[in-house]
């Protein structure tokens, strides 16, 4: 009989040590206190097999019913004036784009950011429940929580769902009493201390981007503008990611927003900003061969008449 | 090697098993029907075709031509139904002038189940093939496999139970030319109502022994489109010009001087 | 006389278990649809419901008023739907028992959603959720959800079998989307700015009337929930049936 209604049970969810069986009453799957209680399973002999043949969370099945929101390119790099976290805002549920405008980085609090790569829902779920943590740990401890305590605190939540199907990968971001920090964490529970991410399937073009124009001495305008080129070649170049880009930078006093722009219409800026500087530097006397051996920008209006032979 | 071409398939298996779905070819889930009366038989059908839950086209042609005086309704793979058709449509016509013959019906019927037999169900036709020939009025059916069906009425598609429903209810034996033109208009409505494979028109086709079969296309109109509530044309200039390239087209008169070919008298 | 006979059937043995799959799972069509303007919010819906190539009833209605001014959707699998809609009427209904009658904010309430939702996280709703009223300034607000609670306001958003049909023509419509002042040569974007309650309306209708020509889930009659700041009002129009 206890075999039996154990494996009837659902496995056992995520529980605060601190605030266990306090507060029954509550609403939705957190309880009187807001901590999570347990989550519906299906009551199938393998839940995760279930899911995944349902949704696409796990990126395993295509064709599944159920397409939830994915997440795409996000970056952040630390440098010596801090934070600089930039992140598009697309989120595609298949082929489809199921939204442009979406918040990749989620305001954790006045020091802290997180960003959204994988499932759409779990990163802002567990974010917004992590800044609770945190909000939690101040009050106890009468001082701001760690970048490093916060991240684990959120590695520590979704390694107990490792297997279930959780898909995250995230950036914490944040200014402790050790200065800027910047912690990687994903839903297999990895968590890397590291100076330079970039994560999503754009990840490989910000990289790109980020590493040939990258240095810790960066000036505040130079690192806000890498962040933004990186995202926007990214954007570029992946179907998955795209329209636009949310760009902050984090400091000494908490995080400032630096402006939402339009992918798409940066890239054309970036592009034009490049023929006028060849145009520039053709008409420069004494550089290179000359006007006449380089290449002229190409007009964005070419009127060409082609007669027929007679 | 005549016949279909399974090259692909091990590697279509394999792009399917990662995810990357076969095209799906446009199928007329469909309502089509058949009925005789005294002195001659009719057909019908909806006029939807879909891919999908996505309606591919709101009005095309179910009814196909195997003979001036023997037609079918098509339903299945809208390709195969097409192309099985106009095969048929030109061996029968050979065959009626190498035998100086008029096609029959039962022919038609013959060739097209020897043929859709050969394929194992690979070509997915299911038709209604009606027609006058010098035996008389004739109705039958024939399915994907090869197997066929005679009767006075029929009906076939995802919407041949709705429409069954009205052939079983109100046909009576020896009805005239407009009953039964009627009672087919009224089957395939209820298939266009009932079933979300069918829909927009009524197609209808009457052939009459002695008399040249009539097409009447688009029978039936319960589906027209309400207007819209507003206007949306764009005002000139919307989308900025990116691009512009211009011919100078010289008007030329070519005079034929070419022998003309010699062709025997 | 023995008047039973032996179905052999108890003797029958399987060499291998019955594989019985657990789908909890259908799929009953329909679209819905929520505009926000700037002091009005609507959402609409059509009422056909379906099963494959068949239609459940012609009119069901797909979208709710739950109370406080806010209107509630949750299109794609019905049973799910409603589900997670009599939740959310009985948790407002006890939390004005608890409160003292408070109201629920449409902030409060697009929040309390994503935790129903992602309750389900590990078995989801196979709903996409899309909530409409006015915020605390009285501007209208549109909550949008993924099918485990993702969310996000929004201006305009459509959901359902036809969303992809019709997101295209509200991304163009209401946030002038690739719509550049003729003469500027594409540098000047067509400016923002709100609509009419009927202008949206219009938009509204032409967007469903022009759904269920093309889409075979979508048809047979469009109910749209109005929400001001006098209360919630429904306005019905027949669609094509077939």
């Amino acid at each position: 009989m206890e075999a039996l209604v154990q494996r009837l049970a659902p496995p056992p969810a995520h529980v605060d040590p601190d605030e266990y069986d306090l507060g029954a009453d509550g609403e939705g799957n957190l309880n009187a206190l807001g901590v999570v209680r347990g989550m519906q399973v299906p009551r199938v002999p393998d839940p995760a097999a279930f899911l995944s043949t349902y949704t696409n969370s796990m990126s395993q099945n295509p064709q599944a019913k159920i397409k939830l929101e994915h997440g795409t390119t996000t970056l952040a790099f630390r440098f010596r004036g801090g934070i600089i976290v930039s992140v598009d805002s697309r989120a595609t549920a298949g082929s489809y784009i199921a939204s442009g405008t979406v918040k990749k980085v989620i305001e954790i609090n006045k020091y802290l950011l997180g960003t959204m790569a994988g499932g759409a829902a779990d990163c802002q779920y567990w974010e917004t429940y992590l800044g609770m943590r945190c909000r939690m740990h101040e009050l106890r401890n009468k001082e701001r929580i760690s970048v490093a305590a916060a991240s684990k605190l959120l590695a520590n939540i979704v390694y107990e769902y490792k297997g279930q199907g959780l898909s995250m990968g995230t950036m914490i971001c944040g200014w402790d009493k050790t200065g800027p920090a910047i912690f990687y964490v994903d839903s297999e529970g990895t968590r890397l201390k590291g100076d330079v991410f970039a994560v999503g399937s754009g990840a490989t073009f910000a990289y790109g981007v980020l590493d040939q124009g990258y240095s810790w001495d960066l000036s505040d305008e130079d690192a806000q503008e890498l962040g933004r080129r990186a995202i926007v070649a990214a954007g570029h170049r992946d179907a998955y990611s795209g329209n636009t880009n949310n760009l902050f930078h984090v400091r000494e006093d908490g995080w400032e927003f630096l402006g939402n722009k339009d992918i798409s219409e940066l890239w054309y800026k970036y592009e034009q900003e490049k023929r006028d500087a060849r145009v520039a530097a053709a008409a420069q006397p004494g550089s290179g061969e000359g006007a006449q051996g380089e290449n002229p920008a190409r007009p964005t209006t070419e009127v060409q008449s082609v007669p027929m032979e007679e | 090697m005549p016949g279909l071409s399974f090259d692909n398939y091990q590697r279509n298996q394999f792009l399917a098993a990662k995810g990357f779905g076969t095209p799906r070819a446009t199928s007329t889930g469909t309502t089509i029907v058949g009925c005789k009366f005294a002195g001659g038989v009719v057909i019908a059908a909806d006029t939807r075709a879909t891919a999908g839950s996505i309606v591919a086209d709101k009005n095309c042609e179910k009814l196909h031509r195997l003979a001036p005086q023997i037609w079918c309704a098509g339903a299945g793979t809208a390709a195969d139904t097409e192309m099985v058709t106009q095969l048929i449509a030109s061996n029968l016509e050979l065959h009626s002038l190498s035998q100086n013959r008029k096609p029959r019906v039962i022919t038609a019927l013959t060739m097209l189940k020897q043929h859709l037999f050969k394929y194992q169900g690979h070509l997915g036709a299911y038709l209604i093939v009606a027609g006058v020939d010098p035996t008389g009025a004739h109705l039958m059916s024939v399915q994907a496999h090869g197997s066929t069906d005679i009767g006075h009425y029929q009906s076939l598609g995802s919407g041949s139970l709705a429409a069954m429903a009205v052939l079983e209810t109100h046909w009576k034996p020896n009805m005239t030319k407009e009953e039964a033109v009627q009672l087919c208009a009224q089957a395939i409505e209820l298939g266009i109502w009932n079933d979300l494979g069918s829909g927009s028109n009524v197609d209808v086709c009457v052939m009459e022994v002695g008399k040249d079969a009539e097409l009447y296309r688009n029978y039936k109109t319960p589906n027209v489109r309400e207007s819209k509530t507003r206007s949306y044309k764009f005002p000139r200039g919307t989308t900025a010009v990116l691009k512009e390239r211009s011919w100078q087209v010289v008007d030329e008169q070519v005079v034929a001087t070419g022998e003309p070919m010699e062709v025997d008298a | 006389m023995n008047a039973t006979v032996a179905s052999e059937y108890s003797a029958e043995r399987h060499s291998v278990p019955i594989e019985h799959r657990f789908n909890p799972y259908s799929d009953n069509g329909g679209t819905v649809l929520g505009i926000a303007g700037e002091d009005f919010a609507v959402l609409a819906g059509d009422t056909r419901q379906v099963v494959g190539y068949s239609i459940n009833t012609r009119y069901e209605p797909r979208v709710f008023d739950v109370g406080d001014n806010i209107v509630m959707t949750a299109n794609g699998f019905d049973a799910d739907g409603a589900a997670l809609i009599d939740r959310f009427r009985n948790s407002l209904k006890w939390y004005k028992f608890d409160h003292n009658g408070k109201r629920l904010s449409i902030l409060s309430a697009a929040r309390y959603i994503q935790h129903l939702l992602y309750g389900k996280r590990f078995f989801p709703y196979y709903v996409s959720t899309l909530i409409a009223g006015l915020d605390d300034e009285g501007r209208g607000a549109v909550y949008s959800y993924d099918p485990v609670g993702s969310y996000e306001r929004e201006q305009c958003r459509a959901g359902g079998a036809a969303a992809s049909l019709i997101m295209p023509f509200l991304d163009n419509q209401v946030n002038f989307k690739n719509q550049y002042v003729p003469g500027s040569d594409g540098k000047k974007k067509k400016e923002l700015r709100y609509l009419s309650l009927e202008e949206v309306i219009q938009l509204v209708r032409d967007a469903f009337t022009s759904a269920t020509e093309r889409h075979i889930y979508v048809g047979d009659g469009l109910e749209i929930l109005i929400v001001t700041k006098e209360g919630v009002r429904t306005e019905y129009f027949p669609l094509k049936r077939d």
